[in-house]
Formats: C-alpha cells, sequence, structure tokens
C-alpha cells in the first residue's frame, strides 16, 4: 500500500469529549481509508436512525468491532493516506499510568493533531495532552478547533479560542506562529478535505492540507551516538553481546564506544539485526552487538552506549526539568525522593528545589520557589540522582531527555530534562 | 470502557533458555485484568537470541499494564519486559 510514500506516526489528541473519535473517522472518510462496506452498513445505519446518528465515532466503533472480532489485532485499521504521506493514528490510551510506557516505549508519533472543541475552550486535560506531545517529543502540530458548527461558526469565539491554546502553546515551548489553527467541524466535516463555505473568513490550509504540509521526519543520524542497553548476555564463542534500540546516531563495525554510567570501555566486533550481521546500526534498529574488551558484568540495562571520547553519554550529579504533576494525592515538597524511569534506566531522584511554579495562562513563572506543588501544577525542578544515571537535556538528545516519575504503583509526573549538571 | 493493545517484549535469561517452556510460564502468568492477543512470536535478535513478541490487551481505565508487566517480571527464565507499543483498540 503505497510503500514509496513516507510514513508517519500521527496522534490524535485532546479532552475527551471534543471529538476525537470523530475526527478521526471523518479523516478516514474523506481520505477513502474506511473500507466499502464499512461505509455501506454505515449509510444504512445512517437511514434508520435518522440524521442525528450521523456521527462518525460510529465508524471509528464499527472497525473497533471488526478488529474486536478477529483473533488479532490489526492496526492496519487506522491507517489513511494523504497525496504526500501515509499515516498511522496512534491512539493514545486515556488512563495516566500509561504516560510511563509511552515515555520509555518505542511507538513515538511523529505529529500531532491537537482537538480542542470551540464550545469549550482550553480544559485540564489540554494543557496536559500538550505538555505531553512535547514531553514525547512530538515537535509538529496541527490544531483543530473542532466542533464549529455548535458556535455557529463564529469568527471572534474561533479567536478566543485560539488565544487560549496559544498561550499554553507558548509556557509548553512550542511556536504558536508556525502552527495552523483550523475551525473545524468533524460532525459536518467543514475544512476537512476542503475549505468550507460555513467558514468564509477563514483562509488558510484544510485539514488534509495541512497534514500535507508537515515536514518529513527525519532520522536523528547526526546526533551522538546513543543505545541503551536492554540486557547483556553472554554468548559462547560471541562473548558479551548487550542488546537494544538504537536511538540516536550511527554505530559501525570498529568503533570505540562506552557504557555509560558503567564507564566500561571497548571496540565494536560486530552488529546484527534479525540474526544477520550489519556493517552499521541507524535509529530505530534493533540490535545486539558484541564488545572487544567487556565482560558481561561491565554493561546492565540502564546504562547508555556512545562513542569513547568527549561525546559520551552524560552521567548526571543534578539535573533540572520542567515537569507536570499528573496525580498525586497530596503536595511535593523538596525531600520527596520517587522513582524516574528514563530510557532503560530506573533510578530513584530526589526533589533537590522546586525552582519555580509556571502560570499555564502566560507561560510567566507564578511563583519563585514554592513551598510544594500538587496535581495539575506544572513546574521547573532540580533534582538528584541517587544512584548515577544517564540523561540529556531534550534540547540536545530529546531522545534520552524525557522522564516520567512514579510512586505508589502511579505516573506521578512527566517531565523533560532542561540542563544536566555532569558528574565528573 | 476501551481497551488497549499492548505489546510486550519478553527477553530470554540467556541465550539458551527453552522458549517454549518460556511462553507457557508468560501465558500462566498473565493476571486477569489481561487476555493475550494471539500466539506469542518469536523475535530473532542478533547471535542466536530470540525476544518473545506478547500483545495483551488491557482496559484503559483499569490503571495501566504495570500489574500485567509485574507479573512477567517475576518469571526466572525472563531476563526484562518491556511495552514496546500501545493503542487504543
Amino acid at each position: 500500500m503505497a510503500a514509496e510514500k513516507p510514513h508517519m506516526n500521527l496522534a490524535v489528541i485532546g479532552h475527551i469529549d471534543h471529538g476525537k473519535s470523530t475526527f478521526v473517522g471523518r479523516l478516514m472518510f474523506e481520505t477513502g481509508a474506511v473500507p466499502p462496506h464499512v461505509i455501506e452498513k454505515f449509510k444504512e445505519e445512517a437511514k434508520l436512525k435518522g440524521k442525528e446518528s450521523f456521527a462518525f465515532a460510529w465508524v471509528m466503533d464499527s472497525l473497533k468491532e471488526e478488529r474486536e472480532r478477529g483473533i488479532t489485532i490489526d492496526i492496519a485499521h487506522k491507517r489513511f493516506d494523504t497525496e504526500k504521506y501515509y499515516f498511522t493514528v496512534v491512539d493514545c490510551p486515556g488512563h495516566r499510568d500509561f504516560v510511563k510506557n509511552m515515555i520509555t516505549g518505542a511507538s513515538q508519533a511523529d505529529a500531532a493533531v491537537l482537538v480542542v472543541a470551540a464550545p469549550d475552550g482550553v480544559m485540564a486535560q489540554t494543557k496536559e495532552h500538550i505538555f505531553l506531545s512535547k514531553t514525547l517529543g512530538i515537535n509538529q502540530l496541527i490544531v483543530a478547533i473542532n466542533k464549529m458548527d455548535a458556535v455557529k461558526y463564529d469568527e471572534a469565539r474561533y479567536k478566543e479560542v485560539i488565544e487560549q491554546v496559544s498561550a499554553i502553546l507558548k509556557m509548553i515551548g512550542f511556536k504558536p506562529d508556525e502552527i495552523p489553527f483550523i475551525p473545524t467541524s468533524a460532525f459536518e466535516g467543514d475544512n476537512i478535505k476542503e475549505n468550507s463555505p460555513n467558514t468564509p473568513w477563514y483562509k488558510g490550509p484544510s485539514i488534509i492540507q495541512a497534514l500535507n504540509n508537515l515536514k518529513e521526519p527525519e532520522k536523528p543520524t547526526s546526533l551522538p551516538l546513543r543505545i541503551p542497553v536492554e540486557d547483556a548476555y553472554t554468548i559462547s564463542g560471541i562473548g558479551t553481546v548487550p542488546v537494544g534500540r538504537v536511538e540516536t546516531g550511527i554505530m559501525k563495525k570498529g568503533d570505540a564506544v562506552c557504557f555509560m554510567p558503567s564507564g566500561a570501555t571497548g571496540e565494536v566486533k560486530s552488529i546484527e539485526m534479525h540474526h544477520e550481521e550489519i556493517p552499521q546500526a541507524v535509529p530505530g534498529d534493533n540490535i545486539g552487538w558484541s564488545v572487544r574488551g567487556i565482560g558481561k558484568n561491565d554493561v546492565r540495562r540502564g546504562d547508555v552506549c556512545g562513542p569513547a571520547g568527549d561525546k559520551a553519554p552524560t552521567v548526571a550529579d543534578e539535573f533540572t526539568g520542567q515537569i507536570v504533576v499528573l496525580q498525586h494525592p497530596s503536595a511535593i515538597t523538596v525531600g520527596y525522593t520517587p522513582v524516574f524511569h528514563s530510557h532503560t534506566a530506573q533510578v530513584a531522584c530526589m526533589f533537590m528545589s522546586i525552582d519555580k511554579k509556571l502560570d499555564p495562562k502566560t507561560g510567566q513563572p507564578k511563583e519563585e520557589n514554592p513551598a510544594f506543588i500538587k496535581a495539575g501544577d506544572a513546574a521547573i525542578v532540580t533534582f538528584k540522582p541517587m544512584k548515577p544515571m544517564v540523561l540529556e537535556p531534550a534540547k540536545e538528545i530529546p531522545q534520552l531527555g524525557r522522564f516520567a516519575v512514579r510512586d505508589m504503583g502511579m505516573t506521578i509526573a512527566a517531565g523533560v530534562c532542561l540542563s544536566v549538571k555532569k558528574k565528573e | 470502557m476501551s481497551g488497549v493493545a499492548a505489546t510486550i517484549k519478553v527477553m530470554p535469561a540467556d541465550a539458551d533458555t527453552d522458549l517454549n517452556a518460556l511462553k507457557e510460564a508468560i501465558k500462566a502468568a498473565i493476571p486477569a485484568s489481561g487476555k493475550l492477543n494471539g500466539e506469542i512470536i518469536e523475535e530473532p535478535i542478533a547471535f542466536g537470541l530470540k525476544a518473545l513478541m506478547v500483545t495483551v490487551i488491557v482496559e484503559d481505565d483499569e490503571g495501566g499494564i504495570e500489574p500485567v508487566e509485574d507479573a512477567l517480571n517475576e518469571i526466572p527464565e525472563a531476563e526484562s519486559v518491556s511495552v514496546i507499543n500501545l493503542d487504543r483498540i
């Protein structure tokens, strides 16, 4: 299926009642990605129940039913094509406890559509979702101001909501000027494929045009090599073999590499992927590699392999991060020491100082050195790992600059690393 | 209520681990909150090492995939357990 088009993972995010399912259903319908027999069934259903059942969420429900009937989940159901790309829709789980898996896991979205309902505007969850998108490394965003039909296509209301969303985007580090805002009604189909006569005041791209305008994701090959170690094995006749997925950079046979924080160094003897020897490994490759000069006990899960020398992975003595507190039963104060999950590492880190609490409306610091932070707050905090761990500033190596904070069996917070005080 | 399909990668304790026995241990260990979807698939990694790919479906509002991860981590022949993909179904 259109294998020559570049592929993109597209996350659709937004508050629970803002019409995400209808939006995805409409998008798949307009791009011809819904199988004909589902559309037929859909039309019959619509005829039976009158126009009010003409909700595209129904399309998604039917596809879900189809999938549940099958033995194996087939994610191909959530693919659609535009002229330039083919997209896989990443439907993010709603529960906050999945955030840890989204931060440490492999399924990365390349771009996101944020759906905000025009009648409601920005809700608490909207802020959280925008922050999580940034934390997850999504830099390309399209904002759909949805349910425009429910506000009679009022341009003034559209502009109000844009202002609200822009304030949060700025705080989180997106540039609102570079983000397309599009007035839509997924229910009626306005501005999804073509510009709608219902919004004559809107001259920008439709959703599908905006999707075509996204930049093709680049593999982060120009960054320094980073491979978080998943496990290390001893294999007879081969020696010590770490396994893991290349996050950034390129590793070639013969390269001098090191493992941090362990500190072991050696020379790459051979690299295998799918049991076949490869001359070099690039981002996304799941590999095992043998290294001359290291023993099995020199390297462990949570270590990061990188080039030996001055571009070696950074071991943090302390680091500063911007976090959003997702859930916590009471107040978080200095001294709190939950477990941080980042790449394959899990290390307890202490809240050393809560430097700033941020105002979601302006993006400006609301309070310097607040006594505590609680659920819903965004803050800048300095942390101290209780054991050595590798972490990089997200601006330099985003793949190794995000973390989830866990305690009491819950994901307490998600964050990005702003700066690192290097351990010497 | 909606389900979440999680693809979990289980690495064996060493290169000689009996993968069929590990598969059975995984099936037995999945707690009631999760449902195994399809077959457990062997995926070649490197130098004879194979990973087992397990797809488990949990409810979105049941509080994450953690109980499944924890249960699989208890298996002695499993070296590591990582969730590599999540998708709402």
